[in-house]
């Protein structure tokens, strides 16, 4: 699903933020990725989704070879890898059902069809009832999972959630991590970029860790072994 | 296809309603470049008009000897109407120089008395001359130095008025250099403005920008709502101005009147005769401008 091969990022003049990263994740994975500040984790997430480009190596998503990929194949990729963020990154003058519709309308998708999709998602998620509010006006755990929502509206195969628990309180990154791993038995690939001891451990699954640019350990039940 | 552009219809709407005080004040700034291009314009036309009318005053006289043919004065009307340099030739018989010397002079009795000793009209035939240019008039002049005419020919006012002529040519070709430099100075600082204006009104949307392109939507598909966003925006700077510019021609114009000798001051023709005109060349360069500004301004943020 996920295939990186001897990949290096360096940003001028020689700040190195991976340093030859050969790892693959399979279809239906959950994986966490861990590291301190500094450790690559962002620079990964970034290059999964074609936000950076890496300086060597080559990277591959279901089989697409993305290493040197066209600036107008950006999207097309990014339709196909749901995405949530640390800090929501949501439309802040567009309410919650036109936040998720929009990652529908960009891809060209029926009007009927996105009146269809929009409604379950929300469902999913346990907003149906909030979707004519305004991000500013939902909690940071409901922001995250309207972003969720939004990720999960092209039915991707992979969902890239980058540090999605650091700006919520114990209990909504419960919420969210429970979330994730329901999506993640409906057969999504899910990789998590996290720094959070207690999500990580609590979840048991397949756990990479970074340090320094490089991978320190990859363990198929691991726990946080960073001090 | 329908519906993309259904959609980036809607998106532009929304962008304008969600986003009412950056609108109103991107407006407020296309209303202030567009009008400091219009008062330029209507400063200009007041500028010619009055240029006009000082032109307008300036004439050759032609003053006959009363002994000269009156076949041969109007030869020499003709031959003048016929310059493509000539604006009206009007010719004055000796009874009517005569007529007019007297109401002209009926408070000076000895003069009239001077006129009663005489037997006969002492006074020629006169032929009075407007150019359509004050540069025309040597030229004119330098025609009448043919001998066919030049020996009926008494004397010329254009000698008397030579200086004040070339006073009046050198005031008017100023001033309507000055003008176009002006005006030229003002749709520059106004292209200035309305840039930066859209600049920094899609910089406040960056991260907005951003967002849609990490959600997969196409540059296009983020341009286009912005490009017809700031096309509204245009829209409504150019009725706004249009209407402030109607009213305050109305208003101004009838208080200047009494400078142009309660003549048209010229700001009716300049505006409202060549309103369709200053519309499509302000909007259409408003609207170009705007189109092109934002296309490139939203292209920055569309890098990642």
């Amino acid at each position: 699903m996920i295939k990186l091969t001897r990949v290096s990022k360096t940003y001028p003049p020689d700040v190195h933020g991976l340093k030859d990263i050969t790892l693959e994740i399979l279809p239906g994975e959950f994986v966490s990725i861990v590291g301190q500040s500094g450790a690559g984790k962002t620079t990964l997430a970034k290059l999964l989704i074609a936000q950076e480009r890496p300086t060597r190596g080559t990277i591959e998503i279901g089989g697409w070879d993305i290493t040197n990929i066209r600036s107008r194949e950006v999207p097309v990729l990014r339709r196909q890898i749901g995405v949530v963020f640390q800090d929501f990154k949501l439309l802040p003058k567009k309410t919650v059902f036109e936040n998720v519709s929009f990652a529908l309308e960009v891809a060209g998708e029926p009007t009927k069809r996105i009146n269809d999709i929009v409604p379950q998602v929300l469902r999913i998620v346990g907003l149906e009832e909030k979707g004519f509010r305004y991000p500013r006006q939902l909690s940071g755990g409901e922001q995250q999972r309207v972003v969720i929502a939004r990720s999960l509206v092209h039915r991707p195969k992979i969902l890239l959630a980058d540090e999605p628990t650091g700006n919520l309180d114990t209990l909504n990154a419960r919420d969210i991590i429970d979330l994730l791993q329901k999506i993640n038995a409906f057969g999504t690939t899910v990789v998590l970029v996290t720094h959070n001891r207690e999500v990580v451990n609590a979840l048991r699954k397949r756990v990479i860790t970074l340090a320094d640019g490089r991978v320190a350990s990859d363990q198929a039940h691991g726990k946080y072994l960073i001090s | 296809m329908f519906t993309t552009i259904v959609r980036v219809l809607k998106a532009a709407f929304q962008n304008i309603i969600r986003n009412a005080w950056l609108g109103a004040a991107t407006v407020l700034v296309l209303i202030l470049a567009l009008a400091s291009v219009n008062v330029l314009v209507g400063v200009n036309a007041l500028l010619t008009r009055a240029v006009t009318i000082l032109e307008d005053k300036v004439d050759v006289t032609v003053f006959f000897k009363p002994t000269a043919n009156e076949a041969l004065v109007k030869q020499a009307r003709f031959f003048l109407g016929d310059l493509s340099q000539i604006n009206t030739v009007e010719l004055l018989p000796p009874d009517k120089a005569l007529e007019l010397f007297k109401e002209r002079h009926k408070n000076d009795k000895e003069i009239l008395d001077a006129l009663a000793e005489l037997d006969a009209n002492p006074l020629g035939a006169t032929i009075r001359v407007t150019a359509k240019n004050t540069s025309d008039y040597p030229f004119i002049i330098e025609t009448l130095k043919n001998p066919q005419f030049a020996d009926a020919i008494e004397s010329k006012s254009y000698d008397d008025h030579k200086a004040s002529i070339e006073r009046v040519q050198s005031l008017a070709d100023s001033a309507r250099l000055v003008g176009s430099v002006l005006i030229l100075v003002f749709v520059l600082i106004g292209i200035l403005i309305v840039y930066n204006t859209v600049r920094v009104a899609i910089y406040t949307q960056r991260e907005e920008i951003g967002i849609m392109r990490l959600v997969g939507a196409s540059s296009t598909f983020v341009r286009t709502p912005f490009v017809f966003q700031g096309f509204a925006l245009a829209a409504i700077a150019l009725l706004v101005t249009a209407g402030i510019v109607a009213v305050g021609v109305a208003w101004i114009e009838p208080g200047l009147r009494p400078l142009y000798d309660g003549g048209d001051p010229g700001l009716r023709e300049a505006f409202y005769g060549n309103g369709g005109q200053l519309a499509i060349l302000e909007g259409g360069g408003l609207m170009l401008l705007v189109g092109l500004t934002s296309w490139a301004a939203v292209g920055k943020y569309l890098k990642n």
